[in-house]
């Protein structure tokens, strides 16, 4: 039995018109060193459980993801976030 | 190895609430006390907030925060470090350089104060921070002159 390849299909693509971001948070509004005490801004990247969002779901640079985890470390330190929930 | 001598510092104090809402000079006093062992020149001292701690520290559940900018010799901090640990008052403390940080970081208004000037609005958050009204609608515009052409 001879083997028929089947024609290639495209599939259809849809423009929805959203981009994706290029830049991280951080680095779209020029902010050099991430706070500490800024609770507000570091609560946005934990999870409910108290973990630390991964890259991929904050949508962080290398550098900034780096700069929030040391933050994130000291605000736990000083009591102002929790290591668990 | 050449000595770098005098640098910039920020260190943030846990204190005891009750002790600081019984004694605020006191308290201020013991962070100069311990700051004065590095000859410390203070820059500026103020309340940065007080609130409940994410965990308990010394069997205590609410804490008072106190933000401090100081210069000193970059040799002194292990003396005000190993000051800070003998004192039984002081129940935290972060010191960390302000190279990075710019002048805007250093003067952020503190929770306390962000907590005074922004009216709470509704179930006790402060206006800034809750989602604000839809906005009025805009009045119609005028028509726009006619074109030259």
């Amino acid at each position: 039995m001879a083997f028929k390849k089947k024609p290639m299909q495209r599939k259809k693509r849809f423009n929805t018109g959203i981009r994706e971001q290029s830049q991280c948070r951080f680095c779209r509004e020029k902010i050099d060193y991430v706070d500490y005490k800024d609770i507000p801004t570091l609560s946005k990247l934990l999870t409910n459980r108290g973990k630390i969002f991964s890259r991929k779901r904050s949508g962080n640079c290398a550098s900034c993801q780096r700069k929030v985890k040391f933050a994130i470390k000291r605000a736990r330190y000083m009591s102002l976030l929790p290591y668990s929930l | 190895m050449g000595t770098i001598g005098k640098r910039v510092y920020e260190a943030l104090f846990l204190m005891d609430t009750a002790m600081a809402a019984a004694d605020w000079d006191g308290t201020l006093k013991v962070i100069e006390t311990v700051l004065s062992r590095g000859e410390a020149e203070i820059l500026s001292i103020r309340k940065w907030d007080e609130r409940k701690l994410a965990y308990d520290i010394d069997g205590k559940g609410r804490g008072t925060y106190i933000l401090v900018y100081f210069r000193m010799d970059t040799q002194k901090v292990t003396v005000v470090e190993r000051a800070i640990w003998l004192s039984e008052k002081i129940m935290r403390v972060m010191i960390l350089r302000t190279d990075r940080m710019t002048q805007a970081d250093m003067d952020r208004p503190t929770p306390i104060v962000l907590a005074e000037t922004m009216p709470a609005g509704v179930d006790g958050v402060p206006a800034g921070i809750a989602p604000s009204a839809p906005s009025a609608p805009m009045a119609p515009m005028a028509p726009a002159a006619p074109s030259p052409n």
